[in-house]
């Protein structure tokens, strides 16, 4: 009994460490190793040149190990950042996680950078691109790098704000956003930071009524007034009796009643008004008796 | 066989503590702070408002969280309402608070509108104190009043005298007309007596 218990205390402390080695806080680790394709090495020899798209246009550019392969391992090291520093983004509008943003409206986040190390750090600029989702080397918007110049002290934390507007020619597309946050240490040593790289959906917002849609309601308003302006003129027409007219007699200015008189001034109308009216032969006869 | 039994009790401890560290070591608040400028025109003795706003990205809740903001002075400034130093009891994880402030500029001319300093205890048993800083809105020009309200005004008393002068012009041509109206209407044509 006593012999079982000392073998099961001897075996916990041997799986002891290994379980301390392949856990990190919690978290199983896993070491992933890239397959060595078979050939790989020999498909390029020496000479051979390499068209290398760096978004820049095509520099042909030869893979002998030189000072170019130099050159871009530095690039790598540089894009990665510090390890004593830890950064975070959030878009604080539209309020999310970014992967959807409005086409021809601001989009505005905040970036968060905490120094853990023992040295400043000087936040230089960040800028930002949409990028060919599928090639990121590939730019379709480049967006303004804005200088901060902001320095961190070890332990402490500053937050920077960005924002720009998204193109309108981008709605209802998928795009590559990339945020990249330059930064440097006390000792000169600069680095690029992608605090965001993600392919997001530029989305068109419904604003409800604009002036297209406003003036489309107004025309589809006056063509159904119209409409019914039209059917009641021909069933009023189709529907009305044809009766039998009586003829209609001209009889012209015979009546004296029909003359209008409103049009005179008061003067005038009280001059015809005092006078007797009389014919023209009779005028005519009392001329003529007057004159002689 | 107490032995063996107190030996494995040490040994999940240490197994439990190993697993756990990590996980609690990641709890922690982490807050970004944000300084917004909300006027559009900086005038010279005319309300500013400063917006202060306190993000909680991470997984524990930020305790003591004070806000402080040194970066206007009582030469340069004039505090409408508001506090340029107001203190949050707990923020919790994924949540945001705001504070405003009202300012009032004394002088005219070019300010540069600083970070202000935010502190707060990462987690609640923590002893730690988390120094950080907002985002800085950056240098803002304050307009001198008397541009401003040239510009923007209602100009109620240049209106005023304005249409004062435009009575003259108003007031003659309507004189003019109502002399001759008057004179019209009251001629009437003279009555012709009666012819027999």
């Amino acid at each position: 009994m006593l012999g079982g218990l000392k073998k099961l205390l001897l075996l916990l402390f041997l799986v002891l460490p290994v379980i301390i080695s392949i856990t990190d806080g919690g978290h199983m680790k896993a070491w992933a190793h890239e397959d060595e394709v078979e050939g790989e090495e020999d498909e390029l020899s020496d000479d051979d040149e390499v068209n290398v798209d760096d978004g820049t246009g095509g520099e042909v550019e030869t893979a002998d190990g030189g000072e170019e392969e130099e050159e871009e391992d530095e690039e790598e090291a540089a894009a990665k950042g510090s390890p004593d520093a830890d950064t975070v983004i959030l878009f604080t509008k539209p309020v999310g996680t970014g992967t959807e943003l409005p086409a021809g409206k601001l989009v505005e986040f905040l970036v968060g950078f905490t120094n853990n190390g023992d040295k400043d750090f000087i936040l230089d600029a960040i800028d930002a691109s949409f990028r060919y989702p599928m090639d990121f080397n590939f730019y379709i918007q480049n967006f303004t790098a804005i200088p901060y110049n902001r320095a961190v002290k070890p332990r402490q934390e500053a937050t920077v704000m960005y924002s720009f507007y998204p193109a309108e020619a981008f709605a209802a597309r998928p795009l590559g956003l990339t945020v990249n946050l330059a930064y440097h240490d006390a000792d000169g040593n600069s680095f690029l930071e992608a605090v965001f790289n993600q392919t997001v959906s530029i989305v068109e917002l419904d604003e409800g009524m604009d002036g297209e849609t406003f003036f489309l309601y107004v025309f589809l308003l006056a063509f159904s007034v119209l409409l019914l302006v039209a059917g009641h003129h021909f069933l009023s027409s189709f529907g009305r009796k044809k009766g039998s007219k009586k003829a209609v007699v001209e009889v012209g200015t015979s009546k004296r009643d029909d003359v209008d008189y409103d049009w005179l001034p008061k003067e005038v109308l009280n001059e015809i008004k005092k006078t007797p009216r009389q014919s023209p032969r009779t005028r005519k006869a009392k001329r003529v008796a007057s004159s002689k | 066989m107490m032995l063996v039994l107190r030996s494995l009790v040490v040994v999940a401890a240490v197994v439990v503590g190993v697993l756990g560290e990590g996980t609690e070591g990641e709890e922690r608040a982490r807050l970004l702070a944000a300084k917004r400028v909300h006027n559009l025109y900086l005038v010279e003795g005319r309300d500013i408002v400063v917006q202060y706003s306190v993000h909680n990205v991470g997984q524990a809740a930020a305790v003591n969280v004070q806000l402080t903001d040194s970066g206007f002075s009582a030469e340069d400034f004039e505090i409408g309402g508001g506090q340029l130093q107001v203190k949050f009891d707990r923020i919790a994880p994924n949540a945001n608070v705001s504070h405003t402030v009202v300012v009032r500029p004394k002088k005219y001319g070019y300010f540069n509108f600083t970070a202000a300093e935010v502190s707060y205890q990462p987690s609640e048993d923590s002893a730690e104190i988390q120094i950080g800083y907002t985002s800085e809105p950056g240098e803002g020009g304050i307009i001198a009043f008397r541009d401003y309200d040239r510009k923007f005004s209602p100009h109620v008393f240049d209106w005023l005298i304005f249409a004062l002068l435009m009575i003259p012009a108003q007031l003659v041509p309507f004189m003019m007309w109502y002399n001759i109206k008057s004179k019209y209407t009251a001629v009437q044509r003279p009555k012709k007596g009666k012819t027999e």
